[in-house]
Parts: structure tokens; C-alpha cells; sequence
């Protein structure tokens, strides 16, 4: 049995032509060179859709320079989570952000009476203008962050947000006691400063508010 | 013929969804928790100079299709309409000098003489506000509006763009200035005559000095 299969095969081989063994040699070759090009050049293939997420550059434009001179003796630097809620049919939306900010506690050599410094041989009295509140704003709102979003919000509801945050900064942090720390702290500041200069006796006052 | 066509296709647009950048599942942590956090810092700084300063931030939201066939580049803006935004943004800066480690060696007597030896100036970012009457916003019938989200991270950009815009602002020469004209009047009160008064600062600041002299809350708010 098997010398037949043998021999069927040595006539078979001896007999075909060339020609028939080289079209289905040709046809694989093709094939093989033609999946690996299509392979290497599809290799880095990709496709995403894509949004810009960057604003565009715009100048920064100065609008005022002002000359001051505020002495800070106490900072504070608070962050507040404020939310707003709003009912509906169809279900509430509900907006929370974070808010910072640092309110800056010290005097403002403005405000000094005239003669707020008198020097003698070697003792210095100093007056000091009340400890207050140095910026009216003191929110950083561009670090702001969005905490939670359920339907749609106005710019309106945003400054409301931005109102609710700055009056519970100024309620947590313009404490008695923080006012008192402020002031004691630029009692030993200015005593500080004042002995450095060559004063042995050094006094330092606040002026009422 | 036309099946091995289709297969050919079919292979390609296999081959385009391998894609080389896997896109893992990111969990986004904010580094706040959800409560107030309180502090307060004992501190002996002089401010001279306060800048107001104002910028519109801008962006046009524009949808595209990106990517890369037979290893060409291609990038095509999608027909579903635009969406853009201004936000007007004003910054409050103050330049300061510190005195918590002033010492007598910052100061030098000769006679009626008084030299004072000022530490380097800082710059900080107090305070922003954005102008939220004066937004405007366009946003077409087929997109979504600005999410909160994406308010305040064009926001945090403006900001940050505000910071790099610090150094070619030339603030510290102003501060330098006006902290002199803070301080004389100060000195003259001890008895000094004007002329005998002498503020002078560590050295000159170059552009690399600016930026180190940008207060660092500022720099770490940027972020």
C-alpha cells in the first residue's frame, strides 16, 4: 500500500510542470509581502476625536498702580465649600464650588495720625493705626473649583455662590480673636523692629478705633 | 475580486483600532476635601505696591477628528458647531518686603548717617475676581453648554497665564521704588534729616530673579 502511494507520488512530481508549481508560489509570496506591508503601514494608525480644552493667549493689561503702604501682621488663608439649590418639576439642581482666599490682617501706615513716631535719646513711642481688614476682596476666584453640577447654572447664580463664600470667610476669620493675635503680633513686630534701630525702651500704642 | 476589496478593508480598519496609546481608566482626585481647612500664619510684611491688573480669557471650543492612516497625519474640524467664551478676570497684586527677619544687621549707623538694608521683594497674587455680568458666551444649538467645570478650568488657566505674565510687568523696580518712598517718611519721624536716610536693596534682579521672587502661595495656587 504504502509503495504505491510512493510511486503514485515519484510520477506525480515527475510529470507536472514547472509552470503549475509556480502560480500558486507567486499567489502565496503576494499575499505574504502584501500583509506585511499592509501591516507595517497601518501599524501607527489612529483615530480620536478631539476638543480644545486650552484657552488662547490674551494680553494681561495693567490697569492701575498704586502706592500703599499696609503693614500685615496675621494671614489668613481659608477655603469655603458653598452650595445653592434650586427645585424643580422634573427634579433639583444642585451647584457646590470651593472657594480660597486670604484675608490679611494689619494696619495701614495711611491711616497713622501725624506724630505717630516720637523719638528721644533712647526711648521711641509708637502710635499704631487699628489692626483691619486689608483687602475688601481677598477671594482668589480663578482657583476656584467645581466640586458638583446638576442641571444648568447662570453667571448670576455664580456670583451669588461668590457672595455666600466671601461672608462666611469674613465670619470664620474676623474673629476678636484673630483681631487680638494680629495686634499683639504687631505690638512685638514693631518692638522688634524699633530695637534693631538702637532703641533701649520701646512703647507701642494703637490708636482707637 | 470585490470580496478580497472588502477584506482588505476590513483588515485596515481592524488594524486602526489597535491603538498604541491605551487610554487607562483614570481616577481624578481632587486635593481638597470637602470642608474648610483654616490657616493662619503670624507674618511682619510691608506692602508698597499694588497692581490691578485685567485680562479676557478667551476659548473656541472647535470638535475635530485627529489621527494617523498609512502614516499620514490628518486633522479635520468637525461640522457640529462651535463654542466660545470671554471671561473677564481682574487680579489684584501686592509686591511686599519682609520684615520677620529683619535685624540689626540690616541696619548701619555712621553719625546722623542711617543706611537700611532691606530684604528682596516678593510679589504676590491677593486677590481675583471674575466679572460675571460681563461673560459672554456663544454656544451652538447642537453642543452641550460650558459645564462648571470647564468655567473653572479656563479660570485656573487665566490665572496661571496672569503668574508667567509677572516678570515682563516690571513690578519689582516699582516695589523697590515705592518701598523707599514708604520707609523714608518713617525714618525721618526718628529724628533723621532726609538726606541722611539711605534704603538700599541686596542687589539688582535680573529676569531669572523675578520669577524666584513671585511669593510662593502664589506660584502653588498656579497649579
Amino acid at each position: 500500500m504504502e509503495n504505491k502511494t510512493l510511486r503514485y507520488l515519484k510520477y506525480f512530481f515527475s510529470h507536472s510542470s514547472k509552470t503549475f508549481w509556480l502560480l500558486p508560489t507567486t499567489l502565496l509570496t503576494i499575499s505574504i509581502l502584501l500583509i506585511i506591508s499592509l501591516y507595517l503601514l497601518n501599524k501607527d494608525n489612529s483615530i480620536t476625536i478631539s476638543q480644545n480644552k486650552n484657552i488662547e493667549i490674551t494680553p494681561t493689561q495693567i490697569r492701575s498702580i498704586e502706592d500703599i503702604g499696609e503693614w500685615e501682621f496675621l494671614a489668613i488663608s481659608d477655603e469655603e465649600l458653598v452650595d445653592t439649590l434650586r427645585k424643580g418639576f422634573f427634579g433639583d439642581s444642585e451647584l457646590v464650588r470651593i472657594y480660597y482666599g486670604t484675608l490679611r490682617l494689619g494696619i495701614n501706615l495711611r491711616e497713622a495720625q501725624p506724630g505717630w513716631i516720637r523719638a528721644g535719646q533712647d526711648t521711641i513711642v509708637a502710635t499704631l493705626p487699628p489692626i483691619k481688614l486689608l483687602d475688601k476682596d481677598f477671594i482668589d476666584e480663578a482657583k476656584t473649583r467645581s466640586f458638583y453640577e446638576s442641571g444648568s447654572w447662570n453667571e448670576q447664580a455664580r456670583e451669588q455662590l461668590y457672595q455666600k463664600a466671601y461672608n462666611a470667610m469674613l465670619r470664620r476669620c474676623m474673629t476678636p480673636s484673630n483681631i487680638k493675635s494680629a495686634q499683639e503680633n504687631a505690638g512685638r513686630q514693631f518692638y522688634h523692629l524699633l530695637t534693631s534701630m538702637g532703641y533701649d525702651h520701646v512703647k507701642i500704642r494703637f490708636q482707637n478705633r | 475580486m470585490k470580496n478580497i476589496a472588502y477584506m482588505i478593508f476590513l483588515a485596515i480598519l481592524l488594524m486602526s483600532c489597535g491603538d498604541k496609546e491605551k487610554t487607562a481608566a483614570k481616577s481624578y482626585q481632587l486635593d481638597t476635601i470637602p470642608m474648610m481647612v483654616l490657616q493662619i500664619q503670624k507674618t511682619s510684611r510691608l506692602y508698597t505696591t499694588e497692581y490691578h491688573l485685567h485680562k479676557i480669557i478667551t476659548h473656541n471650543d472647535v470638535k475635530s477628528i485627529t489621527g494617523k492612516i498609512f502614516n499620514q497625519s490628518f486633522h479635520i474640524d468637525l461640522p457640529v458647531g462651535k463654542r466660545k467664551i470671554a471671561i473677564p478676570l481682574d487680579a489684584t497684586l501686592k509686591a511686599y518686603v519682609d520684615f520677620s527677619n529683619f535685624t540689626s544687621k540690616n541696619i548701619k549707623k555712621a553719625g546722623k548717617k542711617i543706611e537700611i538694608i532691606l530684604p528682596d521683594p516678593h510679589i504676590v497674587l491677593t486677590s481675583t475676581k471674575i466679572n460675571h455680568q460681563e461673560v459672554k458666551q456663544y454656544v451652538a444649538i447642537t453642543r452641550s453648554n460650558f459645564t462648571d467645570e470647564e468655567l473653572t478650568s479656563f479660570e485656573n488657566q487665566g490665572r496661571t497665564a496672569i503668574i508667567k505674565d509677572i516678570p515682563s510687568l516690571d513690578m519689582i523696580g516699582i516695589a523697590k521704588e515705592n518701598a523707599a518712598k514708604t520707609l523714608i517718611p518713617f525714618i525721618k519721624q526718628m529724628g533723621y534729616a532726609e538726606e541722611d536716610i539711605t534704603i538700599t536693596f541686596r542687589k539688582q534682579f535680573n529676569l531669572n530673579d523675578i520669577e524666584k521672587l513671585i511669593d510662593k502661595t502664589t506660584i502653588e495656587n498656579g497649579k
